[in-house]
């Protein structure tokens, strides 16, 4: 059982999806996460201890990350790895057998259309165990506004890429700031540095998708 | 660009040091156009606007360099429009293509574009002729063929997150789709290069190249720039304002002699990374300093900055990316200051 458990956080760190992915090259033709996934609920392995194992991969291919071992790109897979697993997990959220840690909404800013940034934080905050409203990119004030109102309580995440984008999130947060004052907001993206994210007057900035987890399960749910 | 100007950027680039060191900025519609006092949309639409804040940019700051100086362009749209990118563009916001390919199948279909023709380059080279008189009566040439680099257009076509997982999936769909856009991009640079016979340097701005690894963009970037900056000129300047660790050792072989660099990394790191072979412009953070600093602040910076230097030769002092919108004339008579008298 535990042997499976493992295989599963391998496969999320090494980014292998499922039996017909190409990626890596050297688990070609193997099982991914996602029928490693339905084979351990089968087997009866609890759905937290699956989700315990993609923490566990998705923490080491971040450390990797951190040290300059694996890119953006790896990070990608390993984040599509995580989703698939997290597909065969959805049910156990929704029934409440797996409790959400709280709910993160999130889109890349108006006028900014790169969803690299933005992706890799849904899914990896998704991974850890928190429901994502993933609003996209090109995202309005309003459409966040209205987000939030759906979704009471739960922390906004805003991402840019561009340099130039970041007069709009700054109009953003103010926005959102100014009607939903209780709202917590945080922001990332390659422009943005902690000063920055204070001048706008967000609560939090994270440089990197563990940032914002460990935001998020410090600020916790309202 | 003044022919001193160009023979100063070219002396510096083979290592010659001035003193005061040259200053240069990337100027296009992210700040231009507000600066001069119209809407990015007037400053597009309108071919009079755009050549005055043009010519008003290089009056006021006779001393600058602006790279690539008369960028005729029309934000993200400009290349992604000549494969049938859908275009918005808000009244004073910035433009941006929509994606055009959907999955890894429709690179197969995708055709090559003929830039003579196709989008918004033949808005964008008439607009650029046009207006040539005009700026070599100013005492300006245009020096540069310029275009948004493969990698950089390939994430417009298809979004960033599905051609960098395309890269790891499909491989050779991804490079298939490179290969597309390296071709088009080749006529593209040689259409403008055939136009203006005053062009002698290549600007290509790709800030994708910062998000992969060195192996990674040996397969996917290296061989296609090196295509690219393969022309007889004596400038080929490389944006990348996204990290540069990783890349930064492959400048000199794609042909790169001057790059333009974020923020994080310091002139003197980048300078053992491109083993002294890479003429450096760059780089006060643009947005947090140039920005939003006070006239005082930016001069503070700036002087760090150039103190920092452990060696004057081939380095253009300006901020680390393209200059971000919102600078004021205030904070770059400032920056300009600092660094005359230092």
């Amino acid at each position: 059982m535990n042997e499976i458990v493992e295989q599963i956080g391998v496969c999320i760190e090494r980014g292998k999806v499922n039996q017909s992915s190409p990626y890596p090259n050297d688990m070609k033709g193997q099982v991914g996460a996602d029928e490693l996934a339905k084979e351990a609920l089968g087997a009866g392995v609890g759905p937290d201890e699956i989700l315990s194992a993609c923490n566990d991969g998705m923490k080491r291919i971040g450390e990797r990350f951190s040290r300059s071992e694996v890119f953006v790109p790896e990070l990608l897979m390993a984040a599509k790895a995580m989703n698939a697993v997290m597909a065969h997990l959805k049910p156990y959220f929704q029934t409440g057998a797996v409790k959400a840690k709280g709910k993160l909404v999130i889109g890349t800013v108006a006028g900014d259309l790169h969803d690299i940034g933005k992706n890799l934080v849904a899914m990896v905050v998704e991974g850890n165990g928190w429901e994502v409203v993933d609003l996209g990119v090109d995202v309005k004030a309003q459409k966040f506004i209205d987000a939030i109102n759906k979704n009471p309580g739960c922390v906004v995440g805003l991402s840019a890429l561009l340099t130039t984008t970041m007069a709009n999130m700054m109009k953003i947060v103010k926005d959102i700031k100014s009607q939903l004052p209780s709202t917590r907001v945080i922001v990332g993206g390659a422009p943005l540095t902690q000063k920055a994210a204070d001048e706008m007057g967000a609560d939090g900035y994270a440089p990197n998708p563990q940032g914002a987890v460990a935001f998020l399960n410090s600020a916790g749910q309202v | 660009m003044t022919d001193h100007q160009w023979d100063l950027l070219k002396k510096t680039i083979k290592g010659e040091v001035s003193d005061p060191l040259p200053i240069a900025f990337i100027i296009d519609s992210p700040w231009l156009p507000n600066w001069y006092g119209v809407k990015i949309l007037d400053y597009f639409s309108s071919d009079e606007l755009w050549l005055k804040a043009n010519l008003k940019a290089i009056t006021d700051f006779p001393d600058v360099m602006f790279l690539p100086g008369f960028w005729s362009e029309f934000g993200m749209c400009t290349e992604p429009s000549a494969f049938g990118a859908r275009g918005t563009f808000p009244p004073n916001e910035f433009p941006f293509a929509h994606k055009v390919i959907r999955s890894a199948d429709d690179v197969d279909e995708l055709p090559t574009p003929d830039p003579r023709i196709d989008g918004l380059l033949p808005f964008m080279l008439n607009r650029l002729k046009l207006a040539q008189p005009k700026i070599e009566a100013a005492g300006h040439k245009i020096r540069f063929a310029v275009a948004r680099g493969p990698l950089n257009i390939a994430s417009y076509l298809m979004g960033s997150t599905e051609f960098l997982t395309m890269m790891m999936m499909q491989p050779d769909k991804a490079e298939l789709l490179i290969r597309k856009i390296t071709d088009y991009l080749k006529e593209w640079l040689h259409l403008q290069m055939e136009t203006f016979p005053t062009i002698d340097g290549i600007f290509l701005l790709d800030d994708i190249i910062g998000f992969m690894g060195a192996e990674q963009f040996r397969q996917f970037g290296l061989p296609y720039f090196k295509e690219l900056f393969d022309a007889n000129v004596s400038v080929r300047f490389l944006h990348n304002d996204a990290p540069c660790r990783e890349s930064a050792p492959f400048l000199p072989e794609m042909g790169v002699n001057l790059f333009n660099m974020g923020f994080e990394v310091s002139l003197n790191e980048l300078r053992q990374l491109t083993r002294n072979k890479v003429a450096l412009v760059g780089n006060l953070p643009p947005r947090d300093v140039l920005a939003s600093g006070t006239p005082e602040v930016v001069a503070a910076k700036t002087r760090e900055l150039v103190g920092s230097l452990k060696d004057k030769s081939m380095v253009i002092m300006s901020c680390g990316g393209g200059m971000p919108p919102g600078v004021s004339t205030e904070n770059i008579k400032s920056f300009l200051e600092a660094v005359r008298k230092h």
